[in-house]
């Protein structure tokens, strides 16, 4: 029975590879959306296993998408390589900051995080020349034509890439010193563990997917303006869909952003301002009543259940 | 927590009283309108400082609590017709109120948490904001009143007069604060709470309650800055999120738990923002210049770290 693990996989990903084929042009825009979150949701979730809270998802989404595009605007780089230089850009400024912050323990991580998201968007505005201050630019031409199962597949490959980062995280040796670093710094430093090497990495790989999803989003939608790009929204949805489906784990981010996503697509129809508010619930309602998440509680009801009947 | 100023601070004190003289002659206006904000940030950092000081939770819905206050008194005075002044009174306890809700609900659960703690409160701005942008829209609004506009001339300066009453509340809840934990038994027992809260339950101190009191009047305390604040800005949902931003970042450059640092910073940023804001066309970058410096503070202790 070993194997039924791989079988599920297989399946699951020969059904998203073949989504475009047999779902019409929204169910794929919305599978687009979702999965960029889920990407996204599970970068918070990485740097969230060495005890470290990153507020500036946002930031660096934002940073991804202005670097992709004036890349591409300016130097005529192509949309594929552009993107790439956006998730760099973001890496690029997650190793400045990180050199100076992750030093520091407690919350001053969180707050100049936090801070980064305002900070950027201040100075798009006011670098008028380069960036189009608050009006943003726009692209002539979208990614791939326009094709939206081409900029799925791209979304979907991003996905599986965080994915497959997310599992060597837990499955290598940089699992244990992210656990030891969140549990017991100190013993964790008196077993010989870099403690700033390990999060400043860690740092850096997430920013840049964050980087990347951004530049992805701008190519898709063509163009990047202050509040869009940097957005709280693209902070505020994988925190939520990441607690509501279990942090500390791959799966758990999975199942929040794909359950999240397909309500926050129906909200979105629903109530078109104030949606936002529904998230800020589910994240204080998941923080005091579920604080495992979907995930970590039904694992603790399977382990509860094993060890009663044995 | 309140204890004596500390050898930095009298240095950065000392800096700071040199160049708010050298700003007196230079940029008169700088000086004056400097002031007016800073104490504006030091009146909603103060709060987040106590709570930080004796909860140990860094509430990051500072701001988001604010506008709420500002909006009730809004409501109160489109609804009722009286004057903002006068909205400051009912918004004092229906704060408190706000307070214990929020500390019941919510806090309460997640007081030894220090992660999940920042987590819940950056949850709760969001849903203060978007819950405000639901009931009220994010149309700013705003209310005239005629002693706003007042202003005063000194030789060659115009200024206005209005903004002094943010110098006198921080002031008044300056002192107030100062007076209540040190003179009062209830802020006593607080303060005791706050450097040791299981020998605080030993010697008989109710910390759940204290824990809550204390919430609650910090919260209290945004109702009249809130209807304050109305006077002279427009509001809209979104406008307690820089001030939250500002708080948080001045708590941490004061260093945790240093009230009288609180002061300084907040008056320093204030100054800071507003020398930025006198030179033509570079306005808009004014809004980074705390963020300048939290960088530069981050960077100063993660150095003497490294040298111890």
């Amino acid at each position: 029975m070993r194997n039924w693990r791989y079988i599920v996989y297989i399946v699951v990903i020969s059904l998203a590879i073949s989504f475009p084929f047999y779902a019409g042009v929204h169910p794929i825009h919305v599978a687009t959306t979702i999965l960029s979150l889920l990407a996204l949701a599970l970068s918070w979730d990485i740097l969230l296993r060495g005890g470290q809270l990153s507020l500036g998802v946002s930031a660096f989404f934002g940073i991804g998408s202005y670097t992709t595009v004036l890349t591409h605007l300016n130097w005529e780089v192509s949309p594929l390589l552009s993107i790439v230089l956006g998730g760099l850009a973001a890496g690029v400024v997650a190793l400045v900051i990180g050199l100076a912050v992750l030093r520091l323990r407690g919350l001053y991580f969180a707050i100049v995080t936090l801070a980064l998201t305002f900070i950027f968007i201040v100075i798009v505005r006011n670098l008028t020349d380069l960036t189009g201050g608050a009006i943003g630019k726009l692209i002539p031409s979208v990614i791939f034509g326009g094709d939206p199962a081409m900029i799925y597949w791209l979304t979907l490959a991003i996905a599986v890439a965080t994915i497959i980062t997310s599992e060597i995280f837990q499955k290598t040796r940089i699992h244990f010193a992210l656990t030891s670093i969140r549990n017991n710094e100190i013993a964790a430093k008196s077993s010989g563990i870099d403690i700033f090497k390990y999060l400043l990495f860690a740092f850096v790989v997430t920013a840049v997917i964050q980087g990347v999803v951004g530049g992805v989003h701008a190519q898709r939608f063509a163009f990047v303006s202050p509040e869009e790009s940097f957005s709280l929204t693209f902070t505020i949805l994988p925190l939520a869909m990441c607690l509501l489906g279990g942090s500390f784990s791959t799966l758990g981010s999975v199942i929040g952003a794909g359950g999240l996503g397909v309500l926050a697509e129906y909200l979105r129809l629903m109530m078109p301002r104030g949606h936002l508010a529904i998230y800020g619930l589910v994240m204080v309602m998941a923080i005091l009543l579920m604080p495992k998440g979907i995930v970590g509680t039904i694992r603790e009801q399977l382990v509860r259940r094993k060890t009663a009947s044995s | 927590m309140l204890a004596k100023l500390r050898q930095r601070d009298y240095q950065i004190l000392i800096a700071f009283i040199i160049v708010a003289a050298i700003l007196a002659f230079w940029r008169p206006h700088v000086l004056i309108s400097g002031l007016q904000r800073g104490s504006l940030y030091v009146l909603i950092a103060l709060p987040v400082g106590i709570i930080y000081g004796i909860l140990g939770i860094l509430n990051l819905a500072h701001g988001e609590f604010m506008m709420l206050g500002a909006f009730f008194a809004f409501s109160l005075v489109t609804l009722t017709g009286i004057d903002p002044l006068i909205a400051m009174l009912p918004a004092f306890p229906a704060m408190f109120v706000v307070g214990i809700v929020t500390y019941r609900l919510t806090i309460k659960h997640v007081v030894r948490a220090p992660l999940n703690q920042f987590l819940l409160t950056f949850g709760l701005a969001v849903m203060l904001t978007e819950m405000a942008n639901l009931i009220w829209t994010t149309r700013p609004r705003i209310v005239w009143v005629p002693y706003a506009a007042s202003s005063a001339t000194i030789g060659p300066i115009t200024f206005g007069t209005f903004e002094f009453v943010y110098v006198a509340a921080a002031a008044i809840v300056l002192v107030g604060m100062f007076l209540f934990l040190t003179r009062t038994r209830a802020g006593l027992a607080a303060m005791a709470v706050g450097q040791n809260p299981r020998g605080a339950k030993l010697v008989g101190i109710d910390v759940e309650r204290t824990y809550m009191m204390i919430f609650s009047a910090c919260l209290a305390v945004l109702g009249p800055i809130g209807a304050l604040f109305l006077i002279r800005h427009a509001i809209f949902p979104g406008v307690g999120g820089p001030f939250s931003l500002r708080a948080v970042s001045i708590v941490a450059m004061a260093g945790f738990g240093n009230l009288p640092g609180i002061l300084v910073w907040g008056i320093g940023l204030g100054l800071a923002e507003a020398f930025v804001r006198s030179f033509r066309g570079w306005g808009g970058w004014a809004d980074i210049i705390f963020f300048g410096m939290i960088i530069l503070v981050v960077f100063y202790r993660s150095y003497q770290r490294r040298v111890r």
